[in-house]
């Protein structure tokens, strides 16, 4: 019993150190810093001051984030889109195929998300795959634009946090007890009936799961938008990343961040009140 | 099988720790990206045994940060540019260099000396001379691009690259409507936001990092680019002009400086003499074809280069007015 209980502290010291050492802190300075004055330098004066919240609140930022969360939004809307049919369709699938499949939605992960944006350059520009294609082949004239705006940004977006998506609302979809459904379809359901009166309300913990998971990161993966939408649009990403590089204003990009953690701690609330279990979102 | 990988792991790391103790020495560099061709800094590691740790950066802002949230003595030569020589002056960021320990230092031009953000060479040594133009590709633009006004022309719509950089864009702006580069009238900087908020149809992307990619795959006919960028661009496609607008355009001096605290202070002061060498400065400009400091090197003559300083205007620091600056950014994106 003792030995085990030692067992338990030695292994999970690296962690609790990790923890506080590598996300704690940082956070504590982040959130210290947040109430400090900037000076004309870009230094930081230790001189308390609530003025960076006040600057957060200003109509230029609140756009800002007003715009990255319906760009989030739309990520989000269209990731459960495809999700559901994914899902749906992997359950009458043998368990290899499953397997097969689920992997494929993994892999993607093993190459870096910059690398695998870049990827797309090849894919959506002006003379890219898609164009030419469509334009040897005499169905358009002029090449479309896929890229350099939030169309752009978008398809990034879905393209890199889709899986987030897919894997709670399949491991919920999975669970669904296979004879709900038949019995469903033999007294004559639609198909739309059996999705509204049998999947969504089984698998909702698993939808607000992934669309939390979708939606934060997409309010502030500034790389994609920096990318794929030819620096254009910023959203919230790019504004905190602009304080601490470009604007040397380290205290209004810490106050933007700490504002960022808030709104999703909100969401998170927002979620256990609906009834999502916690450990869901830090069992992925 | 385990045995193989162990002993191959094992010959790695020998090999790898035979590669370390060559060495009798390091320097620590930080540079802009795309600014010195490895073959350069691999000939100093040759010929004076000694490790060069290059790191990157793509702005003076990023630059700073990396100084100063790094412990003392993390990095030994860096490259900042005109405004931010002054502004590391004046945070006590970097140090005097010593001439005295520079025998190559007399292939300076002297013409590029006493600028004034470091009146008397006493912090920093100009190292190469940058600036912004105007590229035209006349394949598909047939009229005469003089004047940054004309970008607006509706017919131009999404076919204009930027530079990513809120000064070099809203100095142009200003630049456009008769103002100086560094203005900070608000009443100004408000005429320069509607300037840019009609640009902006026309504006495909904003790049800073490789801008001469849209105009060689033929995303964009028009650029706001740097002049390397641009003559880069031009050498892969005949028919781009590069114009150096009516209205103005952005200089930007990037200097030799030694940080405070360095601890392989002699050998950057041997990198920095060996990078002076003429032959070293060709080998530079050749790939990345700025305008070299060196009087012998001349990838300019000497009325060309007076006309192009003539007429460019260095960025200055703001001071506060940054804060304005970067929200009117905000606005625009």
């Amino acid at each position: 019993m003792k030995n085990n209980k030692l067992f338990k502290y030695l292994s999970t010291t690296p962690v609790i150190i990790y923890s506080i050492s590598l996300i704690l802190i940082p956070l504590l300075y982040i959130l210290f810093l947040s109430f400090l004055t900037n000076d004309a330098y870009g230094g930081v004066e230790y001189k308390f001051t609530l003025s960076n919240y006040l600057t957060v609140f200003d109509y230029t930022y609140l756009k800002i984030l007003f715009k990255s969360s319906l760009i989030a939004l739309i990520t989000t809307l269209i990731c459960i889109i495809i999700s559901y049919p994914f899902s749906i369709f992997l359950m009458d699938k043998s368990e290899k195929t499953r397997n097969f499949l689920i992997k494929m939605v993994m892999i993607p992960f093993l190459t870096n998300s910059l690398i695998r944006t870049y990827g797309w350059i090849v894919i959506l520009r002006k003379n890219g795959v898609i164009n030419t294609f469509l334009t040897s082949t005499n169905i358009i004239k002029n090449p479309l634009s896929l890229m350099y705006n939030s169309f752009g940004i978008i398809i990034g977006m879905v393209y890199t946090l889709l899986p987030f998506m897919i894997l709670p609302i399949y491991s919920s979809v999975s669970k669904i007890d296979r004879s709900l459904i038949e019995a469903a379809k033999d007294l004559g359901a639609s198909k739309w009936q059996v999705f509204k009166n049998i999947y969504l309300p089984l698998t909702i913990s698993g939808l607000f799961n992934g669309s939390l998971m979708v939606f934060i990161p997409a309010i502030g993966y500034f790389f994609i938008s920096d990318i794929l939408g030819g620096g254009k649009i910023m959203i919230i990403g790019n504004l905190i990343k602009n304080q601490f590089l470009t604007a040397r204003n380290w205290p209004l990009g810490s106050a933007l961040s700490i504002f960022l953690i808030i709104i999703t701690f909100i969401l998170i609330r927002i979620y256990k009140k609906i009834g999502g279990n916690m450990d869901d979102l830090g069992g992925m | 099988m385990k045995k193989k990988l162990l002993l191959l792991l094992t010959i790695l790391l020998l090999l790898t720790g035979c590669k370390n103790t060559k060495y009798k020495g390091t320097v620590n560099v930080l540079n802009w990206t795309s600014y010195i061709p490895d073959s350069v800094i691999r000939g100093f590691e040759k010929e004076y045994n000694i490790k060069v740790n290059y790191g990157t950066y793509s702005s003076n802002e990023e630059l700073l940060a990396k100084i100063t949230s790094s412990k003392k003595g993390t990095y030994d030569l860096i490259f900042p540019s005109d405004y931010m020589v002054e502004l590391m002056i004046k945070r006590n960021i970097i140090e005097k260099i010593d001439k005295e320990k520079l025998s190559n230092i007399k292939n300076i031009n002297e013409s590029f000396l006493k600028q004034p953000f470091d009146k008397n060479n006493d912090y920093s040594l100009p190292f190469l001379l940058a600036t912004t133009t105007l590229v035209v590709n006349k394949d598909n633009i047939k009229e005469d691009i003089t004047s940054y006004k004309q970008l607006l022309n509706p017919k131009y719509k999404n076919n204009i690259v930027l530079l990513e950089d809120q000064r070099i864009v809203i100095g142009a702006a200003l630049q456009a409507l008769g103002y100086s580069i560094n203005d900070t009238d608000s009443n100004h900087l408000e005429e320069a936001y509607n300037f840019l908020i009609d640009l902006k149809k026309n504006v495909k992307a904003f790049d800073s990092d490789s801008p001469k990619t849209f105009l060689i795959t033929k995303e964009v006919d028009l650029g706001l680019v740097w002049n390397a960028e641009a003559i880069l661009a031009k050498s892969e496609n005949k028919n781009i002009e590069i114009v150096y607008p009516k209205d103005g355009y952005a200089l930007s001096m990037d200097n030799y400086t030694i940080v405070k605290g360095s601890k392989n202070k002699e050998n950057a002061y041997l990198l920095i003499d060996y990078l002076l060498r003429d032959e070293n400065c060709i080998k530079i400009i050749s790939e990345y074809p700025y305008i070299s400091t060196n009087k012998n090197v001349g990838n300019y003559s000497t009325e060309e280069l007076e006309r192009i300083i003539k007429n460019g205007s260095y960025i200055e620091n703001v001071g506060d007015k940054i804060k304005e600056i970067d929200k009117l950014w905000a606005r625009i994106k």
